[in-house]
């Protein structure tokens, strides 16, 4: 026979619903950790701007458009020829992000973003925990106002973005933008294909 | 002064104030401390979970399609950082016990003995396999219905029973150990 008067559940419940004590210094450290992430205000403003939405073209848009264009593929020419070693890769792995160096797991990638105006540049993306603080990440000035970094990302299908200054999440204006799932921020794509 | 609702808190980060998230925090802490510290053991890695839970929901704070309900929410995220922690890591010293001994000092009658019934059940709860853990704490501690546990976990309401009913035996079993010893 079961000793229900020993266990009663319902005084189990009790003794386990009562408080328990929590470090001090818990707030701050969750803090500390949220303040190091983008802020949400700017990031939601730049959702906006990327939300598909009906637009009227002048012929001014249209040349400004053609001339982003053509800046934007005079820098892959500049780049490809900076890399002659680099093998031709699909267009589906995206311009400006490529790989540029095998291992059996990884691939470096070199990640290139042209933003005149900005202080910091870093890569985010599932292959670093979305870490904007991560060393190997963080873009260097190359000139121009264009931004990169070459960094390892394992062989597989991945989502990225930049953050530009610690808060303005980007995604790369040359890559396939995919539909995020995750925290509501522009994101692409990146294939990394193992070379055997 | 009437606190903040979690929807009013919520749009406040969502439009840059990220220190207004410590509201949060503030609210849910404690409840949830508990919840991760009975499925893990030890504060350090409850601790370390309830953490990744909150940066987890701040980060995806755009995605909380009802911010009234940002608590569960949080719960939901905090439920799966337990279940990931826990297949992680094996457990570590438990630490808890000295400070729920603390907190059951000031208990009117037989503090020595309630305080070591007590180590009994966080003893005999940790026994528990963690899906039946899981199921017990959900059911008899949080209090949520079969429907509301299904929903967090994605486990059917059938199998949370068994679960359930699986813990309840097996907790019987080993404080009954403990009472006839």
């Amino acid at each position: 026979m079961r000793d229900d008067d020993i266990v009663n559940f319902d005084e189990i419940a009790r003794e386990l619903r009562k408080p328990v004590r929590v470090n001090r210094s818990f707030n701050e450290r969750v803090m500390d950790s949220v303040l190091r992430l983008p802020r949400h205000a700017r990031a939601r403003l730049w959702k906006r701007l990327t939300t598909p939405r009906t637009v009227t073209i002048t012929p001014l848009v249209w040349g400004l458009a053609a001339a982003s264009l053509l800046l934007f593929a005079s820098l892959g020419v500049i780049h490809a020829k900076e890399d002659l070693h680099r093998a031709a890769q699909p267009i589906a792995k995206a311009l400006f992000a490529t790989p540029v160096a095998a291992t059996s797991r990884a691939q470096s990638v070199q990640f290139v973003l042209v933003a005149p105006d900005a202080k910091k540049v870093a890569v985010v993306g599932d292959f670093n925990g979305w870490d904007a603080s991560h060393v190997a990440y963080q873009a260097q000035q190359r000139g121009g106002g264009v931004w990169s970094v070459t960094a390892p990302v394992p062989v597989g299908h991945h989502r990225y973005s930049f953050v530009v200054d610690d808060s303005l999440w980007v995604a790369d204006p040359t890559a396939p933008r995919v539909i995020d799932t995750d925290y509501g921020l522009p994101n692409s794509a990146i294939v990394v294909e193992d070379d055997k | 002064m009437e606190a903040s609702s979690d929807a009013a808190i919520v749009a406040r980060v969502l439009r840059g104030d990220a220190e207004a998230f410590r509201g949060l925090v503030d609210r849910y802490r404690d409840q949830y401390a508990r919840y991760a510290l009975h499925m893990l053991g030890n504060q350090e890695d409850a601790e370390e979970a309830l953490q990744d839970a909150f940066t987890r929901a701040y980060r995806a704070l755009p995605r909380c399609e009802d911010p009234e309900r940002f608590g569960a929410w949080l719960f939901r995220i905090l439920v799966n950082r337990c279940r990931t922690a826990g297949t992680r890591r094996g457990r570590r010293a438990r630490t808890f016990v000295a400070d729920e001994a603390a907190l059951l000092g000031a208990s009117e009658e037989h503090p020595e003995d309630r305080a070591a019934w007590r180590e009994e059940i966080d003893r005999a709860v940790h026994r528990l396999r963690p899906e039946q853990r899981e199921a017990f704490l959900l059911k008899y501690v949080e209090e949520l219905g079969y429907d509301e546990m299904s929903q967090l976990t994605g486990v059917g309401v059938s199998a949370l029973k068994m679960r359930v009913m699986r813990a309840c035996e097996r907790l019987r079993d080993l404080l009954s150990e403990v009472h006839s010893a």
